[in-house]
């Protein structure tokens, strides 16, 4: 593994966010607009003994936590659409003619990803912060959250690998893309009460382990609580997974 | 710091894999495309042999689907070959790939640039990938820029460009480690003639620096302007093999274009 050529593809990342709109977008822009509206909406709504911990709040700080997971969950459609794009304009192929080994290219692709995860967590905790919704949770609680959506995005880079490898298109990348997205939004974000019957689905969605972790730790629970990491424990499960299913489907099938 | 890892790293410096005069070499190449999608068996590269010395401009010629990207698709490693053997620098395609790459430059068919990026970033971008030091990287960078005219451009991104610059920035993305060996698959393709004029002078240039060129072209004119020697694939069989002016007294042409439809029409009209 060379560094200078890991940087190379790093740099070129970090580029695509800034000259891409739509990455820029994905990755920063709707995260931040997704806490700014529902921070002004819901900013204002005291409940009183809301959720398992029947604590009580205002609504905006309950929903944090899903929002953050969720928004690390978009990083799934970036991944989807470089690689897709990457491979229409023959990029890949190129690449491959170059001494650059699979683990170099892979392995920047994983760098960056999770360095903009970084980035993109710490400006929606920030932003939170901001607009009062970090009232219970602790400074080493906050550090877990950084830890869980670095290792949460390995699994969203996973699913975007696995629809670069089944599109054929980066047109249909950024449609397939949502069939692995929708799901966990609508069932494991933990953003709204859902019957206990979801669980049996949720189980298998990586969102699930990641919004329920910071749930927990957003509302302050104490981190003796093996919840927490048992959530952390699984997530790094499926990361692992799904990152490695990633990366072996898309060189096996992805037409490099 | 070593004296060695403070020298430049230059084409003389990328190690052959044997003392063999040529730099290419091709023992009766096949390729069948095979699989769930081909209906049919397609002999793309059917038993091709050939050898092309250090320093020599190799044209690659042929119609459509006749085989040279696949021939240049399996000695740059994209491709496996069917049957046969290939060595490119004095390696095995098959067994010592990594070996081949540090050794190669391709400037692909597609122009494959990252759109979103300058010419400058898309440079900087290869140069890297082939380990070279950065001030190299910038000497090179604008000289080559400077004598492909792109000078003026090279701060724009890429999806600006016309399809001609895009191909000018594909070659210098190709020469930027400065490889002793180069691959350029219709290098030359959309562009106008005042820029292939351009084009032509530069890869010219290319021989000064003693590197093995194998080119690929649709323009017969292109080929026999630049090349040392040409080999003319037809139905993935190869036909010719010659300098130009050789096969043209051979055929009592005019010129090479006609020593192609020759070859070429003829097998298309007798259905071969």
């Amino acid at each position: 593994m060379k560094r200078q050529r890991i940087f190379a593809f790093v740099k070129i990342q970090f580029k695509s966010l800034i000259k891409v709109p739509t990455a820029l977008f994905i990755v920063l822009l709707l995260p931040v607009a997704l806490i700014m509206i529902f921070g002004f909406a819901f900013g204002g709504v005291y409940v009183e003994n809301y959720g398992w911990t029947s604590q009580s709040g205002y609504l905006f700080e309950f929903m944090v936590p899903g929002f953050i997971a969720l928004s690390g969950m978009f990083m799934a459609i970036p991944v989807a659409l470089t690689f897709s794009e990457d491979r229409e304009q023959g990029l890949l192929k190129r690449i491959n003619t170059t001494p650059t080994s699979a683990a170099e290219f892979m392995g920047s692709h994983v760098i960056s990803n999770m360095s903009m995860a970084i980035i993109q967590v710490a400006i929606i905790f920030i932003l939170t912060f901001l607009m009062r919704g970090m009232r219970f949770i602790t400074p080493v609680g906050i550090i877990l959250s950084f830890v869980i959506m670095i290792i949460f995005s390995l699994s969203t880079i996973g699913f975007g690998l696995i629809t670069a490898t089944i599109a054929k298109s980066a047109k249909a990348a950024g449609g397939i893309v949502w069939i692995f997205l929708l799901p966990q939004q609508l069932l494991a974000a933990n953003l709204y009460p859902l019957p206990p019957e979801t669980q049996i689905v949720t189980m298998f969605m990586p969102l699930h382990y990641a919004a329920d972790a910071l749930t927990l730790l957003f509302y302050g629970v104490d981190l003796t609580n093996l919840r927490i990491w048992w959530d952390l424990i699984i997530l790094i499960v499926f990361s692992l997974v799904l990152i490695i299913a990633g990366i072996l489907l898309f060189r096996k099938y992805g037409k490099v | 710091m070593s004296k060695s890892e403070n020298r430049e790293k230059t084409s003389n410096e990328l190690v052959f894999g044997s003392d063999n005069p040529n730099a290419i070499e091709v023992k009766d190449l096949v390729k069948i495309y095979t699989g769930k999608k081909v209906i049919e068996e397609v002999r793309a590269i059917d038993g091709i042999s050939f050898s092309i010395s250090k320093g020599e401009l190799f044209g690659l010629l042929g119609p459509n689907g006749a085989g040279k990207t696949t021939t240049i698709n399996i000695l740059c490693g994209l491709l496996n070959q069917t049957k046969g053997d290939a060595f490119v620098g004095g390696y095995n395609v098959k067994k010592d790939l990594s070996k081949i790459k540090e050794l190669i430059g391709v400037c692909p068919q597609q122009a494959s640039v990252y759109q979103y990026l300058n010419a400058k970033e898309n440079i900087e971008l290869f140069g890297n990938l082939h380990l070279v030091k950065k001030e190299v990287i910038n000497e090179r960078m604008e000289r080559f820029l400077d004598l492909l005219g792109l000078t003026k451009a090279s701060n724009r991104a890429a999806k600006k460009y016309s399809g001609g610059m895009l191909r000018q920035l594909n070659l210098i993305m190709a020469l930027i480690s400065d490889p002793p060996i180069l691959f350029l698959d219709e290098p030359t393709v959309g562009m106008d003639a005042r820029v292939r004029r351009k084009t032509w002078e530069f890869i010219n240039s290319l021989k000064q620096t003693n590197k093995t060129v194998v080119l690929t072209t649709h323009y017969i004119e292109e080929a026999e302007a630049l090349c040392d020697r040409v080999a003319i694939i037809d139905f993935g069989k190869l036909v010719a093999i010659g300098p130009p002016k050789e096969l043209i007294e051979k055929h009592n042409a005019k010129n090479l274009e006609e020593v192609f439809l020759q070859i070429t029409g003829r097998r298309i009209m007798e259905g071969i």
